[in-house]
């Protein structure tokens, strides 16, 4: 509890209503979108601007509080839960678009403003903001910088990263941080900005953002595929990404997401096939004609038991929105939904595929995947009951040594949800002892105090009782 | 294996199954469409948030403490949330049973309790009644002193709440069910036999709509009965965590409708459809399953049954306008019609439909909301009416007696153009007379 002093004082500095103490409301700010995983909140602040969050960061600093930025808490991996308590700082009052720089194509917004308004209003300008992830219609900028966060046109795209370009915020000691600029070329000292992408809130509080944007693509065409088999799929993306097309979207959805997705959606998905690709590509019409007659050549030598194209606009929407729901529909199975982002080259999708088949068996899980294939990037799904421990323990084992044969390939445990607390055991098998102390370096260089966001990504700073870190016990 | 779901602290009666509240992944979706959270940015006004209390309270981590029922009370159960749930919790619902724990945990004082007794015990299950009770406000119409009290800016003058009250009250005339037949034959080739469900709304305030249902499905080829012992759907009942009563009324509802042997059983009120669908879950614990679920199968509402049957449009006068379509909660939400409503406004020769921004975002009706949460009622809908403004249509078109009475005074109040009418209004304009 908070003496009410300091509770007053930050009402003084950020406005009575900007302010929470109440039980009711920090129970709320303890989780994100992660299962299991919840923290309590001391107090809940939402500054307005800069010179509030400068405040509230003060009395943070005085009090000796632990202080956790937090978006729109969508997060996958828990990085915006105040897991050691202290002060939850919320961004989300700080969402203004400040500039469309039609010169320079770029725009710079703070850190609170909704991915989906920032799309829109680039869009407004007939421009293209590309990162799209799953939660975009919540997820606040500031939160996907700090996740470095993905999306389903990563493949062409790239993710959140490759489209910042400048970043304001502060230390946690306060000192004021300016990295990068609107140039497109910049060698100057070492790479803040890049430092910061990706973060996970534990090195600075990211307060605004100066992104680039792209021209929007003139033409598009969706293709979808149906496999019997999930690993002839699996060697369809690896083809098609062979043949140097890189399509912007390349999705897939083995046959319990098909189930789910037609259980939901009743848009007559065929139940009894392995696996789908959906395939959109786009750009010039000379280039989008090009590459459509490739991926569909491509599909009929590895002998895809269906290849359909879209035939029009309304139609490849409707085989978009069937992928997006995927999720959804998943989800609506039962009450947990363990939702993982395992990440391979690309070369070897068709084996994790059979490795995830392996394992379920292995463990006796109901577990639906579905992803982004052709960036390697997969979720595998584990429907279960948070409640029925054993089971959560078994989801938890089948995980751990997927990801064991995931590193083995050389693939990574995060490809666009983070570390955050779920996954710490996981980053130190990725990078031992060795990579683990640079990165423990870098966070003492930034936050000597570690008075920012701790608990996270680091499995040495501990965890509190009662939560399970997955994949620590572990090596 | 699962452990039994607890109540916590939960009163064990009418609490919220705890399986529904679990299945909030916390996702966050359902923040992009939350009218409440979109006002306050406060989590603990927002679905999540909600249905995060809920668990806690059922999980015995927090008492049902005042702001637990506050919340409940602060959500609109428009159902908006629900759409957008990619896992199917149903937070207005959650929040429904909550609004029955708190007459349990935080019963209002006696003069207000009594009244809220008489309002949901007595006044609404009997017609009567409630038709009695409107009758000082026609007579203060009749008689003039509305139109004294608005032309002299009287109102101004009144408390808030009553100030609304006085405004949006629309002309009254004679209840429509005192007046409507017990049967209204078919016209043309005979397609079938509707009961109609009249609600208490809608044959208060708005006869003349219901009287333009009843006439549309006679045109129809329908024959039409309406059984005067109709009783309120219970909405209100749930709304105000009156659930004891909700469920008699239901029961009642049930064998007179079943009794009537019709094919359908068709309402022009959102808010009583939505609830009429619901009955089974009401009843879920004591009632006979075939029964209800024959019930269930029949209930329609009005756009959903024109598009279903098919409009015979071959009679159909041209109505040259251009509407917009405010779609009300308790159909888009509450009963996933989103399509049906906008085909019946296409089927009407002449009909120019202009989509407005968030066309599905609730106008801030809401009930009792509109006159508990004036301020918060009143700019969920100025962002409603900007909308409508928007699209410059000559005539606001909706299908709710909350929304339609709320979009009338939002309208008048700002001085736009729009008149608000009846999807049922606007096709008895293409009517043959």
């Amino acid at each position: 509890m908070l003496k009410k002093t300091v509770i007053d004082h930050l009402r003084q500095k950020v406005g009575a209503g900007n302010v929470y103490h109440e039980k009711e409301d920090l129970l709320v700010y303890g989780y994100d979108a992660t299962p299991e995983i919840t923290g309590f909140p001391d107090v809940a602040v939402f500054p307005e601007n800069r010179e509030g969050l400068r405040a509230a960061l003060e009395v943070g600093r005085e009090e000796g509080l632990a202080v956790t930025p937090r978006g729109a808490a969508t997060g996958l991996s828990g990085g915006s839960t105040p897991f050691r308590g202290g002060m939850a700082l919320g961004l989300t009052r700080m969402n203004r678009i400040l500039e469309i720089d039609e010169e320079n194509l770029t725009l710079t917004a703070e850190a609170g403003v909704i991915t989906i308004d920032l799309f829109n209003a680039a869009a407004a300008k007939g421009l293209f903001y590309p990162p799209d992830p799953g939660s975009q219609n919540v997820s606040t900028l500031g939160g996907n910088v700090a996740e470095n966060a993905g999306g389903l046109r990563g493949l062409k795209y790239g993710v959140t990263r490759n489209y910042v370009m400048a970043l304001s915020g502060f230390l946690y000691d306060g000192t004021e941080f300016h990295a990068g600029n609107k140039c497109v070329k910049d060698v100057a000292g070492y790479s803040l900005r890049d430092l910061l992408v990706g973060s996970e809130g534990t090195l600075g509080i990211i307060t605004e953002v100066t992104v680039r944007l792209i021209n929007p693509p003139q033409d598009k065409r969706t293709l979808l595929a149906y496999f019997k088999d999930i690993r002839t799929a699996g060697d369809a993306v690896s083809k098609i990404i062979a043949a140097r097309i890189i399509p912007a979207t390349l999705e897939i959805m083995d046959r319990t997401t098909i189930n789910c997705v037609e259980d939901y959606a009743g848009i007559g998905l065929p139940r009894d096939m392995g696996a789908l690709l959906l395939i959109e590509v786009d750009g010039h019409p000379a280039v989008v004609a090009e590459e459509a007659a490739g991926v569909q050549k491509i599909l009929e030598e590895v002998r895809a038991d269906v290849i359909r194209q879209a035939a029009n606009t309304q139609e490849a929407l409707q085989l978009a929105a069937a992928r997006r729901t995927a999720l959804s529909a998943v989800a609506r199975v039962s009450p947990t939904t363990i939702l993982e982002d395992t990440t391979v080259p690309r070369s070897r999708l068709a084996e994790t595929f059979a490795e995830i088949e392996r394992l379920r068996e292995k463990y006796g899980l109901r577990v639906a995947t579905f992803g982004h294939a052709g960036d390697g990037n997969l979720h595998p799904t584990a429907v279960t009951d948070e409640r029925n421990r054993e089971e959560v323990a078994r989801v938890h084992a089948f995980f751990s040594d997927l990801y064991e044969k995931v590193l083995s390939m050389g693939g990574t445990v995060s490809g666009e949800h983070g570390i955050g607390i779920a996954k710490k055991g996981y980053l130190l098998r990725q990078f031992g002892e060795g990579g683990m102390e640079v990165m423990r370096r870098i966070k003492k260089s930034f936050d000597p105090d570690g008075g920012l966001n701790p608990g996270k990504i680091f499995l040495d700073e501990g965890v509190s009782a009662g939560v399970k870190i997955p994949g620590g016990t572990h090596g | 294996m699962a452990e039994p779901s607890p109540a916590g602290h939960f009163h064990p009666e009418d609490a919220p199954g705890y399986e529904s509240i679990l299945q909030c992944m916390r996702c966050g979706f359902c923040l992009a469409v939350c009218p409440t959270y979109a006002l306050t940015n406060r989590e603990r006004s927002s679905p999540r948030g909600r249905a995060a209390l809920a668990r806690a309270v059922a999980e015995g981590k927090l008492e049902f403490t005042p702001a637990v029922r506050d919340e409940s009370f602060l959500c609109l159960d428009c159902k908006a949330c629900s759409t957008a749930c990619p896992s199917g919790v149903r937070v207005g619902t959650i929040m429904e049973f909550c609004r029955s724990q708190a007459q349990v945990f935080h019963p209002p004082s006696l003069p207000a309790g009594m009244l809220r007794d008489f309002i949901l015990k007595r006044m609404l299950p009997s017609p009567a009644l409630m038709e009695n009770s409107m009758l000082p406000a026609r007579l203060y119409q009749r008689l003039g002193i509305q139109w004294a009290v608005r032309s002299l800016g009287i109102n101004r003058f009144l408390p808030g709440a009553l100030a609304k009250m006085e405004g949006i009250l629309p002309k009254l005339a004679t209840p429509l069910r005192l007046e409507i037949p017990e049967l209204i034959p078919a016209l043309g080739k005979k397609r079938g036999r509707v009961g109609f469900f009249l609600g208490c709304a809608m044959s208060l305030v708005f006869p003349e709509v219901s009287r333009q249902t009843a006439r549309i499905l006679s045109q129809q080829g329908f024959d039409v009965v309406t059984p005067k012992e109709v009783k309120c759907c219970g909405a209100p009942h749930l709304a105000e965590g009156d659930r004891e009563t909700a469920r008699r009324l239901a029961r009642i509802n049930i064998d007179l409708f079943l009794a009537l042997e019709v094919d359908f059983i068709v309402t022009d009120c959102a808010g009583c459809g939505c609830a009429l669908k619901e009955y089974e879950e009401l009843l879920e614990e004591t009632a006979d399953h075939e029964r209800i679920g024959r019930f269930k199968a029949k209930v329609r509402d009005i756009s959903e049954f024109l598009a279903e049957t098919g409009i015979r449009t071959e009679d159909l006068r041209p109505v040259p306008l251009s509407v917009t379509y405010h779609e009300p909660c308790h159909l888009v939400h509450g009963q996933g019609l989103s399509v049906p409503p906008r085909q019946v406004i296409r089927a009407i020769p002449g009909v120019e439909l202009r989509e407005m921004k968030e066309s599905n975002w609730c106008c801030g009706m809401a009930g009792s909301f509109a006159l508990k949460e004036l301020e918060t009622s009143r700019r969920i809908l100025e962002r409603k009416l900007g909308h409508v403004r928007a699209t410059g249509a000559d005539a606001l078109v909706t299908a709710n007696p909350g929304c339609h009475l709320q979009l009338a005074w939002g309208v008048r109040e700002l001085g736009m153009k729009q008149p608000v009418l009846h999807i049922v209004e606007l096709l008895g304009k293409a009517l043959p007379q």
